[in-house]
This record gives C-alpha cells, structure tokens and sequence, in this order.
C-alpha cells in the first residue's frame, strides 16, 4: 500500500513501564499503517497493549522506540504544547466514562473544543446544536453529564469528538460501561458517521459489541498487532 | 474559563462558601481590630494635641531643647505673615519656669501663658478644669494649676499662692496669685509642675510686652505634613524651628508604630489561615478534577490552560471572600464609630495616657488597603501549590486517574 494515502503510520513503537524492579514492555514493536477512512478495531486480551497504544497514536503518550507520522507530521518531535495543539486540530477522543465536564451542559461540552480553537460564541453554539442533533440528542442540549444516561453521555462524546472535525477518532473502549443495546447503538452510531463523512476510526475494545460492528480487527497479543482481519 | 471557574465553585456550594466565610470572617475581624486600634490610637494621638500641646509649635530656634525666657520669637510678625494661609485655630503663649511656693510647700513649675479667650479656640486644657474655672478674659493675677500640685502645694481653690520667676533682665520676679481652677486631666506633664496664667499680665511681669515663646497651631492629620513643609521651608532660614507634635513628644508616636507592628504580624497570620482555606480548596476540587483535567488535555487544552482556570477559581474566591469582608469590616467599624464602644469599666475611671474611656473605632486607609490587598494576595498565592500540580499533570496518568 502507497503510504502517502495512510493517516497513521507507525513502525517499531516500544513502550516500557518500570513497576518496581520489573519492566514490563507495553508495546514490543508496533508496525501500523491506517488509511483515512478506516472504521478499525483494536482488538486483543486484557493487558495485551491496547491503550497504550491508542494513548502514543493519540499524541498523549511517547514511546520508548519507533517512529509515527500522523496526517504526514512526524509528531514525536512535537513539543508538549504542539501535540496539545495537534490534539486539538487534528484528534477527537472517546474514553471509557467520564469524558464531559461536569459542570457544563452537552452543548457546552461540544462547544468547548471549539473554544478552545476560538470559534465565536454564537458560531460554536450552532455547530454544537447540530452535532447533538447528528448523534440523536435533539432536545438535551442543557442537560449537564449527570442528568444524561451512559449511553447519551457517550454520544455527546461522539458530538464533541466530531464537532472539531479531526482528522481521526481514537476511542478506548467507548462502550464498555454500557448495556449491550446502548454499547450496539453507539457503535452503529459511529459506523453510521464513518461511512456518511469518511471520519477514520480506531476503537479499542474487547467488546463483542463493538467487534461485531468494525470493518476491520486489529488484533493485539502481548504489545504486538498478530493480525488484521478485514470484514 | 470565567464561566467554567465559576461553575465548579458553584458545584462545591458548600465548601466554596465555607472558604469564602472563612476569608470574609477573617478579614472582616481584622479590619475591626484595625479600627478599634486605630480608633484608640487617633484619638489619644489627636487628644495628645488637642489638650495641650498642639499639632505644630514654632518657636525661635533651640528653644525646644533648652527653653529660656530670652529665647523668644523674635519677629512675631514674620511668624504671623507665615501663617497668613493657614485655615486653622493659631495660639500665642509665653513660657517661663516658676517656683511656687504654697503653706506647706514649694514646687519648681513651667508657666504657662495663655490668652484665655484664644487658647478655648486651640486647646481643650479650659475643659480639663475639674474644680473652679479656667482663666477668664479680663483675668490677671490668677492661675490655674494642676491637681497634683495643688494639693503638693496643699492649696485649693481660691487660695493664694506666691510665684518667683525672673524677668527678662534676669530680676527676681514674684508676685501673689489666686488660684481659680484645678485641672485634672489624669496626665501626669499636666496635673503636676504646670501653672497657667493670663498673657497678658505675665509678658507684663516678666517684661515681655509684645513677646511670645511659641505659636500653637491644631491641624488634622492628613494637613499636617504638608504644612509643616511649608512652614519649614518659609521660617527655617529665618531662624525659626517648627516642630510637629511627634517631634517633640515622639514616644506616643513609636508606641503607636510599635503597636501597628504587632498588628502587621496578625495581618500574616490571618493571611496563613486565609491561604490555606483558599489552597485547600482549590487544591481538593482540582484533585477531584484530575481525570477531567486529563481528559480536557486529551481535547487540546493546554496545562497554562488549566492552571488558568485554578487561578481563576482561587482568584474568584478570594475576590468574592474580600469583598464580603469588606463591606462587613467596614459596617463594624462605622457602626462602632457612631455607638463607640464603652471601656469605662474596664479602665480606671481617671483617664490614663489621653485614652478615652469610649472608643471610637475608625480605620486608616493605609491599614485598609493593605490588608485588602494582602488577603487577594494570598488568594492568588494560595493557587500557586494547585497551580503547580496542574503544571506536572501527565494526560495519560490523569486520565487513568480514578
Ligand atoms: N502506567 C503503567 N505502569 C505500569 N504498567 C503499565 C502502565 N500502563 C500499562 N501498563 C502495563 O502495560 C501492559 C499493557 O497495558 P494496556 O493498558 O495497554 O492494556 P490493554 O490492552 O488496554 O488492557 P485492557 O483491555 O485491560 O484495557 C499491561 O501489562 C499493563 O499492566
Ligand atoms: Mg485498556
């Protein structure tokens, strides 16, 4: 495959935690390449490396070894305060629970992102709307976090995730605290947005649920991708 | 951010109002203690003045140090035309020693003379009269003196007494004069070794016709050092010396700066407990944030970002708690400035050190501003620690924060 079409491209990632006196190797040399438009699933055991994978694509973490160019940027050289940038021009995240500020409504927590990016007030406001709106919560723009369920929390997420238009989406396990129907409609929700607007993903996740819903598995076994699976 | 700081103040209703209390409270306590301490130490410092001995003296030069008869202002007219911009009350008086001798003893005195009508206009010594009357215009061989050495003297009023002095010319001066009043003012440069008697009659005596040792002047505080300056500027190099209250009777003054020291070190005190309210809880509901903070890194918000938004929470706090505290500091001391506040049972009933018995509490502006402006800096001191652990925090950790 032609890398210049690839969003991620990532070669012989190693990440070590030190617990104690033993070291534990996260990632054993990670080979990725993602073309824009995937709608991938990070698949594999508990412990086999999947957020800490997610967390070094994700500009959040740097690893020990390897190279990553993410969009053609060569991100590892970036500054704390770039990748932030990056992060905030390029990336949208979807953690496990607990991804909205608490004290501000969905459409506040939507709108946020685009704060931070300087959109005007009532621009922002407006694109907050519509992406509550893409994910179905029309009508619950001012309920704070705690007043929406699980699952409408995770879509707000997605809205939020969305709303700044990133080059891709890394999602850690996004249906996890949610009932199978919740976890089943959120993963539609954002296969459905996948293919209507091209936005890439990449889930971790070892849910079924959410398995059941990729166009491909990428499957971990202790920090290194064993297989991809097409669907 | 604004709006985020506040509404995780909001959130913690309960422990951000505690933290304002606490900074409100203890502001307010301190700018009433201020006022009560400051109310006690204007009003002796203004009673120091007003009783006897005035805001400002000039004398001719060296007078102060080593008074004598001869020593007197040599131009009274230079000194007036000094003055001649000067709004307030202005007393003109001869001072001289005396030996007073009574039935059963003698005392060695200052004599002091006074313009009876013109002295009630600068001083309050007429009010300090406690028995019999104060001079009277008109008056001539009479003399008020103080209770201690009335009764050294073993006179009363109405009673005769003989007082040496010299005159100009350095002649044996005496002369009989009936006593009419008796000050007890509780002071003791006042009630013991003072003998004050009409102008008039002592430049007469004395051979001073026309001359005066000192020009009193009663200013408030704020014209004070201005017009000293002034005067300075004009008189000195004509030989006058022109002395403020505190230059003559400097230890009220160093008592009362000694005293503000004592208070400065509360200041810091209160500052320490206001600090670690406002460090408690920002640091408490930033660390409760640690994953949201984590999660607001992971959306691109940067760590100067969010150690904004704890400033701005400790800030708001801090501002909210200093506003209150205030406005409650400042009620307490105008309300006890119109009702004062009565020690008369707890004082002796004799007044002591020009204190009054009823306090009227009153703050300065310099004690207001800096203690206002000392607890918003311990406000923003107090992010400095949250601040510091924002700065450290690692999106993935605080993410994975639980
Ligand atoms: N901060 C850390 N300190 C020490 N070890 C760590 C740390 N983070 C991860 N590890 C270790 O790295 C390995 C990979 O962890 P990782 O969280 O990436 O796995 P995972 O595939 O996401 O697992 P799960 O499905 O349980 O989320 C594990 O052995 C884990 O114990
Ligand atoms: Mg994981």
């Amino acid at each position: 495959m032609n890398q210049d079409h690839m969003l991620i491209c990532a070669r012989g990632l190693v990440r070590r935690f030190h617990s104690g006196q033993e070291e534990v190797a996260a990632l054993n040399g990670v080979d990725l390449d993602l073309p824009k438009g995937a709608f991938s699933v990070l698949a594999g055991r508990s412990g086999s490396g999947k957020t800490t994978l997610l967390n070094i694509l994700g500009t959040l973490d740097m690893p020990d070894a390897g190279t990553l160019s993410i969009s053609g940027r060569d991100v590892l050289t970036f500054s704390a305060a770039e990748r932030a940038d990056f992060r905030l021009y390029r990336m949208g995240f979807i953690f496990q629970a607990y991804n909205l500020i608490r004290v501000l409504s969905a459409r506040e927590n939507v709108a946020y992102v685009l704060q931070l990016r300087g959109v005007p007030k009532a621009e922002r406001l407006r694109r907050a709307d519509a992406w509550l709106a893409e994910v179905g919560l029309a009508g619950l723009e001012t309920r704070r976090p705690d007043q929406l369920s699980g699952g409408q929390q995770q879509r707000v997420a997605v809205a939020r995730a969305l709303a700044s238009e990133p080059d891709i989406v890394l999602a850690d396990e996004p249906t996890a605290n949610l009932d199978s129907h919740s976890g089943e409609s959120l993963m539609h929700l954002m296969r459905e947005l996948n293919g209507k607007r091209g936005v890439t993903f990449l889930i971790a996740s070892h849910d079924p649920v959410a398995m059941d819903a990729a166009r491909e598995l990428v499957m971990m076994e202790d920090g290194r991708i064993v297989e991809r699976i097409g669907q | 951010m604004l709006l985020l700081a506040w509404r995780n103040i909001v959130r913690n209703a309960r422990r951000s109002l505690i933290t304002i209390a606490a900074v409100a409270l203890g502001l307010a306590a301190l700018l009433f203690l201020w006022g009560f301490n400051d109310g006690v130490h204007n009003s002796m410092m203004r009673n120091l003045q007003q009783v006897i001995i005035g805001s400002i003296q000039i004398h001719q030069q060296g007078f102060f140090r080593s008074p004598k008869l001869t020593r007197d202002i040599r131009r009274p007219d230079e000194v007036r035309a000094a003055l001649r911009d000067f709004k307030g009350p202005v007393g003109w008086r001869l001072r001289a020693f005396a030996l007073a001798a009574g039935d059963d003893a003698s005392e060695g005195l200052v004599l002091l003379g006074v313009d009876p009508q013109r002295e009630r206009g600068v001083t309050r010594i007429a009010d300090k009269v406690s028995r019999g009357r104060f001079l009277a215009a008109g008056d001539a061989t009479t003399c008020v003196l103080g209770l201690t050495t009335a009764r050294n003297l073993g006179v009363e009023v109405g009673d005769d007494i003989v007082l040496l002095s010299e005159d100009r010319f350095g002649s044996l001066a005496a002369d009989r004069f009936r006593l009419v009043g008796i000050i007890d003012s509780g002071e003791m440069g006042i009630d013991r070794g003072l003998a004050i008697v009409p102008l008039d009659y002592m430049q007469d005596w004395l051979s001073m016709q026309g001359r005066y040792s000192e020009a009193v002047l009663q200013t408030d505080r704020d014209g004070l050092e201005d017009i000293t300056r002034r005067l300075r500027a004009r008189l000195e190099p004509q030989g006058y010396e022109v002395l403020r209250w505190y230059d003559m009777y400097p230890v009220m003054k160093q008592w009362v700066d000694l005293e503000n020291g004592f208070y400065y070190i509360f200041l810091g005190i209160v500052l320490l407990i206001v600090a670690a309210g406002i460090m408690n809880t920002v640091l408490m509901s930033m660390l409760e944030r640690v994953r949201e903070f984590g999660v607001m890194m992971a959306l691109g918000c940067g760590r100067w970002r969010l150690a904004g938004i704890v400033v701005t929470e400790s800030l708001m706090l801090g501002l909210i708690g200093t506003v209150l505290g205030t406005a409650a500091g400042l009620g307490l001391v105008a309300f006890f400035h119109q009702t004062g506040i009565d020690l008369s049972s707890q004082m002796d009933t004799i007044q002591r050190f020009y204190i009054d018995t009823v306090v009227r509490t009153e703050i300065d502006t310099d004690h207001l501003f800096n203690s206002v402006l000392a607890v918003l800096l311990a406000a923003s001191v107090a992010s400095l620690v949250p601040v510091w652990r924002v700065l450290r925090l690692q999106p993935v950790e605080a993410i994975h924060h639980v």
